[in-house]
């Protein structure tokens, strides 16, 4: 065993130990995937619970977990392999998607990332499954992840996918991992097809998101907020002006993102895209302090600043109702213990059980984290 | 690690005799629930039924056509009962013997369950069967102005359950994706015959990805009853480019300028002056049979914003020395090079009555180097190579035309063709871009994953199927992690 593995151990061996009062969270940041498979390795033969931290960005997502060991990925923030004449890009999990974005920029390519989470990690991004607005045109974050790396529960870096951007060669491990929130280790290097950006961007404010969804061909974003709904284009510049035109309504150049805002409580409503109309009434009803809503994706995010548990209850069974789920994003942990972060837990809970035992043998990673307490 | 698959022991007499009687019974227990009609036995379907479009053969001794998800269920509960490995299939237009039933397998053919059961036009999405052909859903919705993205070559014999289980491409993945960004969810009937509902028409899910799984698993991982897929609407405008050139360098040149200019057109297709001959001889598209090789590049968008891409492309083309550049925007001249492109394996059905097309994958920086040596490979073992390939995504299909009655031929392509994968994996590729590993390339694995990460794929299989039933021997080699064969 690695003096790094053996103290890891020690200090675990501690935490059990009645006559040693530590209260304490350990936080160690390996600097390779190799030093988190030896501590999640070690914490396994203790049986000790781990979480992961990026940024934090999405830490209030999933059910609360109790770890006295904490992961974070600061110690690994490299960007490996930039092949922008392949459109790809290797990254480390603790590069944040600013610096990702920043780097990209000589070639005026883009990884598609999350808009308004700059300070978010590519780990903490993949772990939580989160997409940027413009997945309406280049669909999700989970399909641009070519290949990625993982350091399992039982100890073991494994990497899955493929270092090109099509393949068909083995079980797709990229995308069990992407929206897996660390329970089966920790996310580490990831492979990303990246995207040209468009030569010319524009944002037009309209009166009618879906209406304005059926003009727009291809648009980047179709977005409906408290304020007003907004279509996001990108091509050439004689297409976004002949588009610009067809659409109608107040255009500025450029992307023009909702602001983000930091609401006590926010929550998720992801519905079939033909609800979304029917879940801004809901999110409005129960008195949202502002809101976003993806045309053509079929997710409102919503804010309160209060909420009561009848008229969440009532919510959450109405997106539950038409194959959707209400998640709650951000919340103090009390608040989201009581609510239940994800409502009832999908038809393949249990298949999703074997699969975490399988990667996660003593229940180590962000145990409980995932609906139906996996 | 190094353990070895248990089959059962069919040399024994004794045992012969049992597995006969087990046979009998599970065809009476199978055409209780199916029918007469759809329960197969007869030696004439079990030789049909025992391969794909590849080479290898199989042996299934009973072949069933469920027509839905319960019998489904039920036909794998009833082989469970009688230690059948079950295999699914759709069409069998597969190359890497995915469909390819084991010996001993209950081969499951999914092509009655072809109905579309509903559209939802805001949403764009709609559940189909496993069972439906990829074009004919296609062309059950174009008039509501949408499209399945994904098109294989044999789009129109391949069924969608068929795409789902390899992860199908075609030409018009390079923009769109391959057929797992176009698959929302699906109803899977798992190894122990219960069903079970993956993702869906809600975006993210909570919980694993396991809709992303499947796509992709080969029926090694469950049985896709019901396919929610994601429709594409359709673009405004159209041009298709055929390039020709001199040298097949400055072709591949150009494919890797194009994307290294940031440009991603709807597609992007290489083939080589044997194809090009091949093709021309075939549909008489106006492939010109003097170039080297030719690209064929599909811009689609929006009409003030094509001529911008076409005028790119042309330019880059140009640069790289393409001696000539037919712009094709008329729909009926833009099908016609298109039939071209996928008419490419059955034209050379006139060169010789067998091929072998091999599917492999490099960055597209690499293309050049890699398809000079394919080339090299071909002359060294003295076989007739030609290439038609997706270029855009760095996609390769070597193909090897040849007379399998030839004393040694097939072992001299398919020795051929495990040096073009080696070629390629050593420029930093993988085995297989749309075709799937099935029994092919199962061997080769190691080559591009170390025992860890086939060990930890290996689990991912042993959470669905921890008996090993489902289509084993595909995709994973021996000893990848120790299964229990056949228990259970």
């Amino acid at each position: 065993m690695t003096t790094l593995a053996a103290a890891t151990k020690r200090l675990l061996s501690r935490l059990h130990d009645p006559t040693v009062a530590v209260d304490a969270e350990f936080i160690v940041a390996p600097t390779s995937m190799e030093e988190a498979a030896e501590i999640l390795g070690a914490a396994t033969a203790v049986g000790q619970a781990v979480a992961f931290y990026g940024a934090g960005t999405h830490r209030q997502i999933g059910n609360p977990v109790d770890a006295d060991l904490v992961i974070t990925t600061t110690a690994m923030n490299r960007i490996i392999d930039y092949q922008p004449d392949d459109l790809t890009v290797a990254v480390e999990a603790g590069v944040t998607l600013g610096e990702l974005e920043a780097a990209l920029t000589d070639r005026n390519l883009t990884a598609v990332l999350p808009e308004t989470e700059p300070n978010a990690t590519v780990g903490g991004v993949v772990a939580a499954g989160r997409s940027g607005y413009r997945r309406l045109r280049y669909g999700p974050t989970r399909d641009r992840i070519l290949q990625a790396t993982a350091a399992t529960g039982y100890g073991k870096v494994v990497t899955g996918g493929s270092p090109v951007v099509k393949a068909s060669t083995g079980y797709g491990m990229p995308r069990l991992l992407t929206g897996s929130f660390g329970t089966l280790g920790l996310i580490g290097p990831v492979l990303l097809k990246l995207w040209s950006q468009p030569r010319a961007l524009a944002t037009v404010v309209v009166d009618d998101a879906e209406v304005a969804r059926n003009v727009a061909y291809r648009p980047l974003a179709v977005l409906g907020t408290g304020g007003n709904a907004r279509v996001y284009l990108g091509g050439t510049m004689e297409e976004v002006d002949a588009q610009v035109e067809a659409i109608g309504g107040r255009s500025s150049d450029g992307l023009d993102w909702p602001e983000p805002h930091d609401p006590p409580l926010r929550l998720s409503f992801r519905i079939p895209a033909r609800f979304v109309d029917e879940a801004v009434v809901a999110a409005r009803d129960l008195d949202a302090t502002d809101w976003v809503a993806q045309y053509g994706v079929g997710i409102v995010e919503a804010g309160y600043d209060r909420i009561t548990s009848d008229g969440f209850s009532a919510a959450r069974a109405w997106a539950e109702s038409v194959g959707g789920t209400l998640v709650v994003e951000a919340s103090p942990n009390d608040l989201r213990r009581k609510l239940g972060a994800w409502g009832s837990p999908p038809d393949s809970v249990e298949l999703q059980r074997e699969v975490k035992d399988r990667f996660d043998p003593a229940g180590i990673c962000n145990p409980g984290i995932l609906p139906g307490g996996i | 690690m190094g353990c070895q698959v248990r089959l059962p022991n069919l040399r024994a007499q004794g045992s012969q005799v049992r597995y006969a009687a087990r046979m009998a019974r599970a065809v009476d227990e199978l055409t209780a629930l199916l029918g007469d009609d759809r329960v197969r036995d007869h030696p004439l379907d079990q030789h049909l039924f025992a391969k794909d479009a590849g080479l290898r053969r199989g042996g299934a001794p009973i072949v069933v056509f469920p027509e839905s998800s319960d019998e489904v269920a039920a036909v794998v509960k009833i082989a469970r009962a009688h230690r059948m490995p079950i295999v699914a299939r759709g069409a069998g237009t597969g190359l890497a013997g995915g469909a390819v039933p084991q010996q001993g397998s209950l081969l499951v053919v999914l092509t009655r369950m072809n109905r579309i059961f509903e559209i939802d036009e805001v949403g764009r999405t709609a559940w189909v069967g496993p069972g439906v052909v990829n074009l004919d859903l296609s062309e059950a919705i174009a008039d509501r102005g949408l499209h399945f993205a994904p098109d294989p070559s044999s789009q129109s014999a391949c069924t969608i359950g068929g795409n789902v289980a390899t992860n199908a491409g075609g030409p018009h993945c390079l923009a769109e994706g391959s057929t797992v960004a176009h698959i929302l969810g699906v109803e899977l009937v798992t190894a122990d015959g219960s069903t079970v509902v993956l993702g869906g028409a809600a975006p993210d899910t909570p919980g694993y990805d396991l809709r992303g799984v499947i796509v992709g698993s080969e029926g090694t991982l469950g049985i896709v009853t019901k396919v929610l897929v994601r429709l594409t609407e359709n673009h405004l405008d159209a041009a298709t480019l055929l390039m020709a050139f001199d040298a097949i360098e400055d072709a591949a040149r150009t494919v890797s300028d194009v994307i290294g200019a940031g440009l991603v057109p709807a597609a992007l297709e290489m083939m080589d002056n044997p194809m090009c001959v091949a093709v021309e001889n075939f549909v008489h598209a106006g492939y010109p049979t003097d170039a080297a090789a030719v690209l064929l590049a599909d811009v689609l968008g929006h009409p003030a914003g094509t001529a911008a891409s076409i005028d790119l492309l042309n330019d880059i083309a140009i640069a790289n020395g393409a001696t000539s550049v037919r712009v094709a925007t008329d729909e009926s001249e833009r099908a016609l090079l298109w039939k071209g492109r996928k008419s490419a394996f059955g034209a050379i059905a006139q060169a010789a009555p067998d091929y072998y097309l091999n599917d492999t994958v490099v960055p597209r920086t690499r293309i050049v180097e890699v398809i000079a040596k394919t080339y090299e490979i071909a002359e060294r073992h003295d076989i007739s190579l030609m290439n038609v390939f997706h270029a855009g995504d760095g996609n390769l299909h070597p193909l090897v035309s040849f007379d399998a009655s030839e004393p040694g031929m097939t072992e001299r392509v398919v020795a051929a063709a495990r040096e073009m994968v080696t070629v390629a994996v050593a420029a930093g590729g993988t085995l297989s871009g749309e075709h799937g590993i099935g029994f092919e390339k199962r061997e080769l694995m190691s080559s591009v994953f170390s025992a860890e990460d086939l060990d930890a794929q290996a689990r991912l299989r042993e959470a669905f199927d921890p008996g090993g039933v489902l289509n084993p021997e595909k995709i994973l080699p021996d000893g990848a992690r120790c299964f229990d064969w056949g228990t259970g």
